[in-house]
């Protein structure tokens, strides 16, 4: 039982859970009011709607369904679900859309239906509540919605505009144009701008024209595109009295926004809740000013606004850590040589000052030196080790001694010069000795070395000098500061020169150099070698052995070399030195500088090293001139004796190139190189290494050929291009010319000779020898061999001379027929013939009988053999094969064939010609014979 | 040495310009200046006639206003109608370049809503203004009249709209009336200079003021 009413329990709370439950689930709650209105300042819709009391009573979560429509769209342009919890209250229900298109532009519709959260069942949909547009309006002509609208940049906007009932919106557009979406239905025109951006133009400006042209048909509208103020960043206050605040902030970048657009500024302070009583102004920076009485705590915000946003910045802060002094002023001093006290004023305040004091140096540099003021309207700071007569610039600003919060302006800088005192240091003397005859001229150099002040406005010189050994007067001049430099002739004793600075108030310590007797190279002890040596990019290195005896070393040289005076110049170096890189402003390539090393002890100097170099060598200014050119039909040998190498070369002359042309652009000359030139032409080159060296012979070259050649000198700058070259042709071989003389020229001669004295010749060279065959002695038949008639001479040695005057005789000498000679004339001359036996020598007497022949017999052409092969020799030596026997008998020296040129030839040649030698026999050509 | 710039023995057109305006400016304190004559009123005019037709032309494109010609209308305000040289002559032309001052201001303030500092139209604006005044200067120097009452301002304009685009056409309006103003009065002055010219020519005639 008790179980059941337990069951019983539990199931009635259930069931009335349950049932409520159902009735809430299907019970709606309708829109029982709906309001809707606009704002057309932020173009915005408020809807106001209620549901029943009930449903507030049960304070219900309730949702929503909120929907907008505009007129002439079919669908909702928006919808939303909006949950709200009921309260008892009552109050009716606010909702807010904003529009993006201009509520001006269209009718506007809403309705709302409504469910409980817990319910599963919307209610009906409320009817559509609707604002109306100015599209409904008949206007006086056509409007442009929005207008003068200021917009952020970046953001979206549409326009529309509004014709008149029954009116086309024919043209709406904006100046300057950027790319809109434009869409235009009848009587609305609607534009939108996507990412607005500021244009160049202060504003852009909005055109709409219905369909017609009459004045009444167009609107206008302006669109500023701006941007909201930025937030002061660097806003800040502070004071320079204690009385006044100045807050400043910079203005931020450009809001697009003007005249009554632009920012403006407010300030209100937080601990009064007051706005500040100060007129904001804008120049570079903005500020603003206020009185600021009793009060030492301020919390101050700064609110700068314009259409498009407002920004704020704040500074709290504490009167009295925000001073900001106002620069000293009225600065007056206190010189002395080497201080300056420096006084100043400043407006009084109330307030312990720090300040600060700049001194710039001469030389640029900055000091600081801190003081804190002790006076009441005035302060001091004392600035000492000053250099004596000079001028410092000091200038001061200060702070808050107690809250340092920033420094004041700087007071105006003044100039101040401390006084005068002694020259401190020495001056840097040097001197240059020129013997004279009688003694020496000393020219004197001053100036002032790297430790010497002059302290004072208006400094002097002073030289004196004196014989060192004493005995003479001391002997005085005084220099003007201008000059740095004087001559002095002294005799060839040993002098104690001295020079000293003075100013104003007293001279300098005295610089002493000691002339000592004789010349330099006297002194030096031995004859100096002038070495060569090379400059760098920085200047000429010289180095020398250094030596303990010496306390300093000096390097004097000629700025100007060629120049006279030649601007003498010297530096010293320390004792331990050895090396120095000489370099001068002056000091240009191509020219040779000497540079003396001296080292110096107790004011007496020794010339040490001589050298000379350049700073860099230049190619030599001008060429070689060939004064001498010695020709040979193989060589040329050319001379240049009077090129200089001395100073007044751009560099040291290292040698000579002599270039020669090429045949054929080869470089075949024994001894030389190729060198291409710029225009691809190739020279062969010589190169002598002794610039003293100044003739050369350049050989074996070609006879009767033009050659052209060319003589640079180079240094170590290198040498100039090749401009000019001398030509020259080599001339004939006279040797070939001898050659073709004795070769041509005397057989030409010779031949010539002898066709003029053709019979002379014959005469002389081919005396008529008879034919044997037509001799009487060969008839006889007994002598018969073969079809050759054979006269064996051992058979028939004459032993006599048989002179037959016969006429018969006569037919043996075919001669005399062919002879236009008389044979008298014939028989008038005297023969002499060779015996055989050749130690036998016979005389024909000439027998002067007319008629009478005077008959011989030749051996030599009695032969047979002899008629075939040698003329000349003798039976004997034919028989033995012996031919150059036949030199004893018989030798002529040349056989000439007159007839062809090319066969004159001496006996020597005959080996080689034994093959085309062609005797000739005396009878065959009809012209042997000769009248002895 | 430094060299000398090379002289001109005749005045160019920006010499002249500037002789005119330094001339116009009206003189504070010291000694008076003597009163313009006619002849130094005429080239004034001219140059001013010249400056307006260029003020108007930059103003209409700086304001986009050149579109349909919005600016030139044919109904120039009351006192810009004319006649440019009535029966007072140039005694008249007092009161035109008073308003015209005034509406010069009132243009010039519109546009600093709209233009930062500094900008071309306001700097354009100032000097036109400044010519104004130089004439109205002059007219005084040459037509001696008892001291304005202090305060005293033109009445503004009736239909002074309100609208920024209204306030720009407006002042565009007001521009091209001064310009075609001006060009006429310049016009009217050669022409009566030309008349007194062939007068003097004729013979001799005492000076008169208009």
């Amino acid at each position: 039982m008790m179980n059941h009413f337990i069951v019983l329990a539990v199931l009635l709370p259930l069931r009335t859970c349950y049932t409520t439950h159902s009735q809430q689930e299907s019970t709606v709650f309708p829109v029982t009011y709906l309001n809707v209105s606009k704002e057309l300042a932020f173009q915005r819709l408020l809807v106001e709607w209620d549901v029943g009391k009930s449903a507030h009573d049960a304070e219900l979560a309730m949702s929503f369904e909120i929907q907008v429509r505009r007129t002439g769209e079919t669908t909702t342009v928006w919808t939303e679900f909006h949950n709200v919890t009921l309260d008892k209250s009552g109050d009716p229900l606010h909702w807010m859309w904003d529009s993006d298109l201009p509520l001006e532009c269209m009718s506007h519709s809403v309705r709302i239906r409504t469910k409980a959260e817990a319910s599963k069942i919307w209610s009906e949909w409320s009817p559509w509540k609707t604002v109306l547009g100015l599209d409904t309006l008949n206007d006086s002509g056509p409007q442009i919605f929005p207008n003068e609208k200021i917009v952020e940049e970046g953001s979206d906007i549409t326009l529309c505009c509004i014709g008149r009932k029954g009116h086309v919106i024919e043209e709406f557009s904006l100046y300057p144009a950027p790319h809109v979406f434009n869409h235009t239905n009848s009587q609305i025109g609607l534009l939108t701008l996507k990412n607005v951006a500021h244009q160049a133009v202060p504003h852009i400006t909005v055109y709409c024209r219905e369909s017609c042209t009459e004045e009444e048909c167009y609107d206008h509208a302006v669109l500023f595109v701006g941007k909201p103020p930025n937030t002061p960043n660097d806003f800040s206050c502070e004071t320079q009295d204690m009385r006044t605040v100045t807050c400043t902030w910079s203005q931020g970048g450009d809001t697009y926004l003007y005249g009554n657009h632009s920012p403006k500024y407010t300030l209100s302070e937080e601990f009064s809740q007051n706005p500040i009583p100060c007129t904001v102004t804008c120049s570079e920076q903005c500020s603003c000013s206020w009185d600021i009485g009793q009060q030492r705590i301020y919390n101050i915000t700064m609110t700068v606004e314009n259409p498009l946003g407002k920004k704020t910045a704040m500074d709290v802060f504490d009167v009295t850590h925000r001073i900001y002094p106002a620069a000293p002023f009225q600065l007056w001093e206190e010189c002395r040589d080497t201080e300056i006290t420096l006084y100043w004023k400043y407006q009084n305040k109330g307030f312990e000052l720090f300040c600060q004091t700049e001194v710039v140096q001469p030389d640029g540099k900055v000091e600081l030196h801190n003081s804190s003021d002790s006076h009441l309207h005035y302060a001091s700071i004392t600035l000492s080790g000053l250099q004596p007569y000079t001028e410092y610039t000091a200038r001061v600003h200060c702070a808050a001694a107690q809250h340092f919060w920033r420094w004041s302006e700087w007071s105006e800088a003044q100039t101040i010069r401390t006084m005068e005192a002694t020259p401190s240091g020495k001056l840097d003397i040097w001197r240059e000795i020129t013997q004279v005859q009688g003694g020496r001229n000393v020219t004197l150099f001053w100036k002032q070395a790297p430790g010497f002040r002059a302290n004072g406005g208006s400094i002097s010189y002073e030289v004196t000098w004196e014989k060192e050994e004493g005995g003479s007067k001391l002997e005085r001049m005084s220099f003007s500061s201008a000059c740095n430099s004087t001559r002095i002739s002294i005799d060839n004793h040993s002098y104690r020169v001295s020079i000293m600075a003075k100013n104003d108030v007293n001279y300098s310590l005295p610089s002493v150099l000691i002339i000592p007797r004789g010349t330099e190279e006297e002194l030096s002890g031995s004859e100096l070698q002038e070495e060569q040596i090379n400059g760098t990019d920085d200047g000429i290195f010289i180095s020398w052995e250094p030596r303990h005896m010496y306390d300093s070393y000096i390097i004097d040289w000629c700025n100007f070399p060629t120049l006279q005076p030649c601007d003498l110049q010297w530096k010293r170096f320390r004792p331990n030195t050895s090396s120095a890189l000489i370099n001068s402003a002056a000091f240009v390539p191509g020219v040779r500088y000497n540079f003396h090393i001296y080292g110096s002890v107790g004011n007496r100097v020794s010339l040490l090293k001589k050298k000379t170099g350049y700073l860099r060598e230049l190619p030599p200014l001008f060429d070689p001139k060939v004064e001498k050119v010695e020709l040979t039909f193989n060589a040329v040998t050319l001379s240049w004796d009077s090129y200089p190498t001395n100073e007044s070369q751009s560099g040291f002359v290292r040698g000579y190139h002599v270039y020669v042309s090429p045949i054929q652009e080869v470089c075949s000359l024994q001894g030389s190189k190729k060198h291409v030139l710029p225009d691809n032409s190739v020279l062969c080159k010589y190169t002598i290494e002794n610039p003293e060296e100044k003739r050369y012979t350049v050989e074996h070259l070609l006879s009767n050929t033009k050659y052209k050649l060319a003589v640079k000198a180079y240094t170590g700058g290198g040498e100039t291009p090749i401009v000019n070259f001398i030509y020259i042709d080599t001339p004939f071989n006279s040797n070939m010319l001898y050659l073709l003389v004795l070769l041509v020229i005397v057989p030409s001669l010779v031949a010539a000779i002898c066709r003029w004295k053709l019979n002379w010749v014959k005469e002389c060279c081919c005396p008529v020898i008879p034919s044997p065959n037509k001799s009487k002695v060969l008839s006889f038949k007994e002598f018969k061999n073969g079809s050759e008639k054979v006269l064996k001479i051992s058979d028939c040695i004459p032993d006599m001379l048989a002179v037959d005057n016969k006429a018969e005789t006569q037919e043996l000498h075919p001669w005399s027929q062919l002879s236009s000679a008389p044979t008298e004339a014939k028989t008038d001359h005297n023969s002499s013939w060779i015996y055989p036996n050749e130690n036998e020598e016979r005389a024909f007497t000439h027998t002067p009988t007319h008629q009478t022949h005077t008959w011989f017999e030749n051996f030599a052409y009695s032969s047979h053999f002899a008629d075939e092969s040698c003329p000349y020799q003798i039976p004997e030596t034919l028989e033995t094969g012996k031919p150059e026997l036949s030199v004893v008998l018989y030798q002529p020296h040349y056989y000439f064939d007159i007839f062809n040129e090319d066969a004159a030839s001496t006996p020597r040649e005959t080996p080689g010609r034994k093959t085309s030698l062609r005797y000739i026999s005396q009878t065959d050509v009809h012209c042997l014979g000769r009248r002895l | 040495m430094p060299q000398c710039p090379p002289c001109h023995s005749s005045s160019s057109p920006a010499v002249t310009k500037g002789l005119l305006i330094l001339w116009a400016v009206p003189s504070q304190g010291g000694r008076p200046l003597p009163p313009p004559t006619l002849q130094q009123i005429q080239a004034l005019v001219r140059h001013m006639a010249e400056d307006a037709q260029e003020l108007f032309t930059f103003y209409e494109e700086n304001q986009h206003l050149a579109i349909h010609h919005l600016c030139r209308t044919n109904r120039p305000p009351e006192w810009l109608r004319g006649p440019v040289l009535g029966p007072g002559g140039l005694r008249e032309l007092r009161g035109t370049m008073a308003r015209m001052a005034q509406a010069l201001q009132d243009i010039t303030r519109h546009q600093r809503d709209l233009n930062p500092p500094g900008a071309e139209i306001l700097r354009r604006l100032a000097s036109t203004h400044l010519k104004v005044r130089g004439l109205l200067s002059n007219l005084d120097g040459l037509f001696p009249a008892p001291s304005p009452v202090p305060g005293h301002r033109p009445p503004a304009s009736p239909t002074a709209p309100t609208k920024i685009f209204r306030q720009k056409l407006a002042g565009c309006q007001i521009l091209w009336s001064y310009a075609r103003f001006m060009a006429k009065l310049s016009a009217r002055l050669e022409a009566r200079s030309r008349r007194e010219k062939r007068r003097s020519h004729r013979g001799p005639r005492p000076p008169t003021r208009s």
